[in-house]
């Protein structure tokens, strides 16, 4: 049902606009037409890479352009169609972004986009060796229709169109998927999704040879409208820039920003170059380009998520009430700890773990067991190795030496996500909240590690949300919650992805006295329903009412073990803390 | 395009007849004013051709209509549609369909300087049946079976055809023997890429000359050193220097000059106006260009001193390029054309392109006011400039040359 409905907008819009272009009979509007499409789907395809998983190509000319040089070449040296070479196009723009993308990865953020930039403009110079400076299609007056020549240009404009919708469907499905979550959840914090269960890697490259043969099918289209190919006008930096400039000046991220950002640039473009290029030659660039930096000035992230913010506003004057109230009452119902059945059973066991860096040893031949239901705190004071350790539990860190056993498997050295499917999951010292998502989505992207179906995922994810009390206000935006309900979500988002281990880093950080013992209650409640807990935390007050046994840590080794009340007087932990001064004061 | 249309749907038909049938309106009276295109490159970074093309348009109109106008149609004036291509293949494409789309009232064109601009141009008249002229040299342009696309120049492969016997000759003339060895220097625009490829496969066997040496480059040109001390250490009896940006030639000149080259030690020659462009002068001295020859395919010459002084005076233009003299030609053409056709229609006109034969041309060297079956023109000659004092000045073919050609002389 949903999904059927969000299908209906695109399907609206272009119905829509295919009427506007039937009653245009002027050939040289058509043509304008004509390309709002290409260039909505170009941008599209650059969103589906760069606006989901935020890794910014400045290169999406190469792929575009591999398609239109295809679309030309096949048919003046091998005669054959552009309908069946666009198609081809694709899958070599798939091919060639999976050949871009695998290298390329191992690089981020501007180190990704200045590499992305080179492939265009090196494959240009490849054409031009080879001698392709100006190809054009071969004109086809006996079979037009089967060479997609048409004599109507409105044909051209509905055949853009239609590449438009089923881009526009195709990203829509993808946004809702597991795809999609997958990607947003890398833009967010590439090491929480690997953490969350998610193979960074492998979304990361589904992603590009997607977006590679999207961009490829429409250069080939591109070439059909425009019939004459050279490197500048498909590999140039103009053209990797205009992906860029459709997709930022609509929105990044979103399935309309490409299209809404084409719908009124484009034709922009042209009515200033006819209008006032006409008057005063080359006066076009520049109220264009003024017209684009006021619009980023005012809508940093486009203008579909302006007009959102705008329109949520005022829906919101009139909703906002009373959910906060419930979610106190909510939370408030959770009992005090009590004993828990220790079953002994050992889940995790740290064997001799060392981790240096450099000169500095971080963790140092630290072992320890963790079984099976018990709250086990993990302290010490700043730079004792905390982070670091967890690091080494979940796979951010390879380990120089020692085991990880997880269930009795060695785990050590895994990446994250492989330990995420083994059952730990965690959360963060900084948060990483998708802020314009709602609570549970941003939740379901943990879910995706133990569920099958996308169904499964939600189902897994409105669990999680209710046991840490967020039911009420799960719809509402990440950006719109305190610091208290953004801990509890981190941690809905952990516990989605069902793990036996939690590993929860400084998760009371930031928070007032009261707000601490809501999450403390909420973790304890955890803990009664059968979870493993490992906590980091700097605060002994919290933590005392709340673990089972302490490990305490300094200078990356542990220095003493066991039940709050003992290891709470250990003179050594106390010196750890304060200094010998206060060790013998703690003594006495 | 029109007999495939008949086949389609009703609104085709009428779109089709909207183009062309507005055109058969106006031949019905005699119109007072006669459109005729100059679509060029007024923006962007090929904005100077553009404007100096556009130069020889007015002049060829002011002329024309000074005259007495188009004699057969009842001394109708001519009046000119300017559009600007844009700099980028889009973006003339998109010029070219504007053209056609709001202007059904021309009955030719000419344009648009870049030859991938005036494929993409010519692509949208084709369909349109809107003649257009061409001073753009590239091959292919002419080679696509196109009815409606008529080229004034020589093309690139035979303009190195036509130019490299010549410079021999001019060569062998002036020194008292022929170049053996040669170098040739060239940037990756599809014009020298072409060149190239007729010297290379044809032309330098043909006259007995060896390449010694050969090197590419993607403009700009960022340092030109090691190009000439490659050039410098093989010592050739011939520099081809085939640069086609201005920037690009004036590094490379200089640092001809600086390696102790220039001044004629090596014979250094181009195939292309960009070396013989005003701009050049800003950049570099009289001197470092002195002797410098260029082979191209039209410029202002012998019998053009009219033209050339009203340029001077009323543009402050230093010499007629290639780009002036050819557009100027083109309005010529145009009127000869719709003398003959008797009517203000395009395909009456395109019709008269293809069956003119009108003698000597007078505005392009060589040959004939006449198009072969693949629209170029028939006998279309080069002509080769040289640096002189500060000027390039036509120097072949005799009856055109301003001055004497001088070889440089090896010292």
């Amino acid at each position: 049902m949903l999904r059927m409905r969000s299908f209906l907008p695109p399907l609206l819009f272009t119905l829509a606009y295919a009427v506007v272009s039937l009653g245009v009979t002027n050939s040289y509007y058509q043509l304008i037409l004509t390309l709002v499409p290409v260039w909505a789907v170009f941008g599209l395809s650059w969103n589906l890479l760069s606006g989901y998983t935020g890794l910014i190509s400045f290169g999406h000319a190469a792929f575009f352009g591999i398609g239109a040089y295809a679309t030309a070449l096949g048919q003046i040296y091998f005669d054959i169609s552009p309908w069946l070479l666009i198609p081809i196009a694709a899958v070599l723009g798939g091919i060639a972004g999976l050949l871009i993308g695998f290298p390329t990865f191992r690089l981020q953020g501007h180190y990704f986009a200045l590499a992305m930039l080179a492939y265009p403009l090196a494959i240009l110079y490849v054409f031009e060796w080879l001698g392709f400076q100006e190809v054009t299609l071969p004109i086809k007056r006996d079979a037009p229709i089967a060479y997609m020549q048409f004599a109507d240009p409105h044909l051209y404009t509905l055949l853009g169109l239609a590449l438009m919708l089923s881009t526009i469907v195709l990203t829509q499905i993808i946004e809702r998927s597991r795809f999609g979550m997958a990607l947003l959840a890398i833009k967010q914090n590439e090491a929480a999704a690997e953490a969350a269960g998610i193979n960074t890697l492998a979304w990361k490259l589904r992603a590009i040879t997607l977006s590679g043969a999207i961009a490829a099918a429409i250069g080939g289209f591109y070439a059909q409208v425009l019939l004459v190919v050279t490197p500048a006008s498909v590999f140039g930096m103009l053209v990797s820039a205009q992906a860029l400039t459709v997709a930022m000046f609509g929105g990044v991220g979103t399935v309309w920003g490409p299209v809404i950002g084409s719908v009124i640039l484009i034709p922009l473009a042209e009515i200033l170059h006819a209008e006032a290029g006409a008057r005063i030659p080359g006066i076009q660039g520049v109220i264009f380009g003024i017209a684009i930096v006021c619009v980023i000035l005012l809508a940093p992230e486009g203008l579909f998520w302006k007009l959102r913010d705008l329109l949520r506003k005022r829906n919101a004057k009139a909703t906002a009430s009373d959910t906060v109230a419930t979610v106190a009452a909510n939370v408030t119902t959770l009992r005090p700890a009590s004993p828990r059945p220790a079953t002994g059973e050992v889940v995790l066991e740290v064997r001799n773990l060392s981790r240096s860096f450099g000169g500095l040893k971080a963790v140092q031949d630290v072992s320890f067991k963790l079984h099976k239901n018990e709250i086990l705190g993990i302290i010490g004071p700043n730079g004792a190795g905390k982070t670091t350790l967890f690091n080494l539990l979940n796979g951010f860190l390879k380990p120089s030496q020692g085991e990880v056993l997880i269930g009795g498997r060695d785990m050590s050295g895994q990446r994250p996500h492989v330990i995420c499917e083994a059952g730990i999951g965690r959360t963060f010292q900084v948060m990483r909240p998708f802020l314009r998502m709602s609570i549970l989505d941003n939740v379901v992207v943990g879910a995706y590690v133990r569920a099958r179906t996308d169904d499964q995922a939600r189902q897994f994810a409105a669990d999680a949300v209710a046991r840490v009390g967020l039911s009420a206000v799960a719809n509402r935006v990440a950006g719109e919650l305190s610091t208290k309900e953004l801990r509890l979500m981190e941690l809905a988002r952990a516990i989605a992805g069902q793990p036996r281990i939690l590993l929860l880093d400084e998760t009371l950080a930031g928070l007032g006295h009261g707000e601490a013992d809501e999450v403390v209650a909420v973790i304890q409640q955890l803990a009664r329903d059968g979870m493993t807990i490992a906590i980091i935390e700097h605060t002994m007050q919290a933590m005392v009412r709340l673990v089972d046994r302490f490990l305490v840590l300094d200078h990356g080794a542990v220095i003493t073990e066991g039940l709050p009340e003992v290891v709470t007087r250990d003179s050594r932990v106390v010196e750890a803390y304060l200094g010998k001064k206060w060790a013998g004061h703690a003594a006495n | 395009m029109n007999k495939t249309s008949k086949g389609l749907t009703r609104r085709t038909v009428l779109s089709g007849a909207a183009a062309v049938g507005l055109a058969g309106v106006a031949r019905a009276q005699t119109p007072a004013e006669i459109k005729v295109g100059l679509i060029v490159p007024l923006s962007g970074i090929y904005t100077r051709p553009g404007q100096v093309m556009k130069m020889g348009a007015e002049m060829g109109i002011e002329h024309i209509n000074a005259q007495g106008g188009i004699k057969a149609l009842g001394g109708a004036k001519l009046k000119l549609v300017v559009i600007d291509c844009g700099d980028t293949t889009e973006k003339a494409k998109n010029a070219a369909q504007r053209m056609v789309a709001q202007e059904p009232d021309l009955v030719a064109a000419t344009g648009s300087y870049l030859s991938s601009f005036t494929l993409a141009v010519t692509e949208v008249t084709e369909r349109a049946e809107l003649p257009v002229l061409t001073l753009s040299y590239s091959d292919l342009l002419t080679d696509r079976g196109f009815k409606y696309i008529f080229q004034t120049a020589a093309t690139a492969s035979r303009q190195s055809e036509l130019g490299l016997p010549t410079l021999m000759k001019l060569a062998e003339n002036a020194s008292g023997k022929k170049p053996k060895t040669v170098a040739m220097l060239m940037d990756n625009t599809a014009t020298s890429v072409a060149t190239a490829k007729a010297l290379k496969e044809k032309l330098f066997a043909q006259e007995g000359l060896q390449l010694v040496v050969e090197e590419v480059w993607t403009p700009p040109l960022s340092d030109a050193t090691p190009l000439i001390q490659k050039v410098r250490s093989a010592k050739p009896d011939l520099l081809l220097f085939m640069p086609n940006a201005v920037s690009d030639a004036k590094l490379g000149l200089e640092k001809i000059s600086e390696f102790g080259l220039g001044q004629g030690k090596i014979p250094t020659v181009s195939f292309s106006i960009t070396i013989a462009e005003p701009d050049m002068l800003q950049s570099v001295s009289p001197e470092t260009v002195q002797g410098i020859m260029t082979i191209v395919a039209n410029w202002g010459s012998k019998g053009h001193e009219a033209l050339i002084a009203e340029l001077k005076a009323k543009y402050k233009e230093p010499w007629m390029t290639q780009n002036v003299i050819s557009t100027y030609g083109d309005m010529w053409l145009m009127k000869e054309a719709l003398e003959k056709a008797g009517k203000a229609d395009r395909n009456a006109v395109a019709q008269a392109f293809r069956t003119m034969d009108a003698g000597p041309s007078k505005y392009y060297p060589g040959g004939q006011l006449k198009f072969d079956e693949k629209g170029r023109r028939v006998g279309a000659g080069v002509v080769i400039v040289q640096w002189q004092s500060g000027v390039p000045v036509t120097v072949y073919p005799p009856e055109l040359a301003q001055a004497q050609p001088f070889w440089p002389k090896k010292s």
